[in-house]
């Protein structure tokens, strides 16, 4: 039960409010945190929601069970896919309570995104970004890549083939060596920026003419200024 | 739970589609290998296209995972060629070229990047010296027709025949040859990276003075100029022991590496970029001074198709990049030699 029925009805109307998006962020905490540690606050969330739909429309008044079946089934063909990267476990950053949050309601209500997150994967095969370095950052966004990786925060499994050798000649060469897999978009390093828009200088020397590389550098390879 | 249910569903829906979208084409049954005369035939006929036609569309390219679009504008008048593009994401950017000169313009920072491009001659060179570099590097299959940005195209798969370099399949305007989609595979064929037009009009009308005005309109912009000075690897001091099959060096210049902001201490810095090419992707290795303070650690790094490896060579710091695999931009690294 929630602190003495006054603290209690005051904590739905929250619950209410959240389901509305009326709250603001520190609300919104609160109204999170009684609705992670409380059975009831739970039950009522539950219900808030599915008063919701049905009030929006006739067609989501339909048999729970439907849905159940049919994500029961979904989930059982999402497990037979195979597994291209393993989502490691999500770890907050200390201190921080909103994350700490976030991490419970992604164990409890939201272990399905575990599942789906493997179908995310054969994107992210595509798109991973794999970083191979030292053990100091480079300067920069680098350096948030490093503390990701100490904390443990979602650091996916190498998702392109990275021939060991060349790993291990780069340890070599620097010293101790880590891969780290993030989305391309982490990566805007200046640095690593102003050779990347040097190489593309020469992107018209392809046989598929000047359109090709040149359009594209034109299209992605411009840092900002 | 029936509203986190239809959310789970967008959700799968949104992977499943974005899946399709990046999933390559069926590969029929259908293919048909090309011989190098054939090999050579496409290639010029899709590098004559972007010479002669007049075509304006937008251009969607997806890499390590961010998609950029730009709307793109591309005119041929005579010998002379003139392009207007304009980035839909980000930052507002608009890059204009006539011939081998272009701008990047930034509008909101008013700073204005000239370049002085004098590559763009170098391909039909490739092609010319009959060597056929291409048909003994790559596997080219012809896999039919297909519809692409509302035109019937040809596909092409070039395969490579070694590990060190990507795979690429190209859609050619059956009409003109113009490219309108490259795809970059990796090994198992997997997408790297996809550019294409998402719409497009070929035969528009040439409009030069939409580029030509405002390359002559730079009042207010800081323009940054970087010059490139030809040089030679050897006359550096510098040597590739063991040059890396196919690729063949196009260029090499001394370079500063243009600034991102006013006081940049690095701006002036000159580095050494040579530039190898196997005729359909280019390799640049940069050499410069090591300095412990700038370059901290090796690194390599893959974004799309895109690899880049750093590290140190005693007193000097190589950074190698180009869209072929890892193991591909070790052996430029490795075979660097300095014997001054």
């Amino acid at each position: 039960m929630l602190n003495g029925s006054g603290d209690g009805t005051r904590a739905l109307q929250g619950l209410s409010a959240l389901v509305d998006g009326e709250l603001d962020p520190a609300a919104t905490r609160q109204a999170c945190a009684q609705w992670q540690g409380n059975a009831t606050a739970r039950a009522s969330w539950h219900a808030y929601h599915l008063i919701g739909d049905v009030m929006r429309s006739d067609d989501l008044a339909s048999d729970a069970a439907h849905d159940a079946g049919f994500l029961q089934a979904l989930r059982i063909r999402l497990a037979a896919e195979p597994v291209v990267l393993a989502p490691q476990r999500v770890e907050a950053p200390t201190g921080e309570e909103a994350a700490s949050e976030r991490r419970a309601a992604l164990r409890g209500r939201w272990s399905w995104l575990g599942q789906a997150a493997v179908a995310a994967g054969f994107m992210a095969v595509a798109s991973a970004l794999v970083l191979t370095r030292g053990n100091a950052p480079l300067q920069g966004a680098s350096d948030s890549l490093a503390e990701s990786a100490a904390r443990g925060n979602p650091v996916l499994a190498a998702a392109r083939p990275m021939p060991a050798a060349a790993s291990t000649s780069i340890a070599n060469a620097t010293g101790e060596a880590q891969t780290i897999v993030v989305d391309g978009k982490l990566l805007r390093d200046a640095r690593l920026e102003r050779y990347f828009a040097a190489h593309a200088q020469f992107d018209g020397s392809s046989a598929l003419g000047v359109p090709s590389g040149f359009l594209r550098a034109a299209t992605t390879q411009a840092p900002e200024r | 739970m029936l509203k986190r249910s239809l959310s789970h569903l967008a959700w799968i829906l949104a992977v499943i589609c974005s899946t399709a979208v990046m999933a390559a084409p069926p590969v029929g049954a259908g293919d048909s290998p090309l011989a190098p005369s054939e090999t050579r035939a496409w290639l010029m006929r899709i590098h004559d296209a972007a010479s002669h036609q007049n075509f304006q569309g937008t251009f969607v390219v997806s890499a390590g995972g961010a998609v950029s679009s730009s709307r793109i504008a591309h005119f041929c008048v005579g010998a002379s060629q003139f392009e207007r593009i304009e980035s839909l994401d980000g930052q507002m950017r608009r890059v204009f070229r006539h011939d081998d000169v272009v701008h990047t313009l930034w509008p909101q920072s008013r700073v204005a990047l000239v370049e002085q491009r004098n590559m763009f001659a170098t391909f039909p060179a490739l092609l010319h010296k009959g060597d056929d570099r291409i048909a003994s590097f790559y596997d080219v299959n012809s896999q039919g027709t297909q519809r692409m940005a509302g035109r019937d195209a040809d596909v092409l798969l070039l395969r490579p025949k070694d590990s060190l370099r990507y795979g690429y399949r190209l859609w050619a305007d059956r009409g003109t040859g113009l490219l309108l989609r490259v795809e970059v595979l990796g090994g198992r064929g997997e997408v790297l990276e996809s550019s294409a037009f998402s719409d497009l009009s070929i035969g528009v009308k040439a409009q030069t003075d939409s580029v030509l005005l405002p390359m002559k309109k730079l009042d207010g912009y800081r323009i940054v100029n970087p010059a490139l000075t030809p040089t030679r690897l050897d006359a550096e001091g510098w040597t590739l022991r063991q040059g890396v099959p196919g690729f063949e060096q196009v260029s090499c210049v001394r370079r500063p590496l243009t600034g991102m902001t006013d006081g940049d201490d690095d701006a002036a810095a000159q580095v050494l970029q040579a530039i190898y090419s196997d005729g359909l992707t280019h390799v640049s290795v940069f050499i410069e001074p090591y300095d412990p303070a700038r370059h901290l650690r090796g690194l390599q790094a893959a974004s799309g198709a895109t690899q880049t490896l750093m590290r140190r060579l005693g007193n000097w710091w190589v950074t190698v990049i180009g869209d072929v695999p890892a193991a591909t931009l070790q052996q430029f690294a490795n075979a660097l030699e300095y014997r001054k």
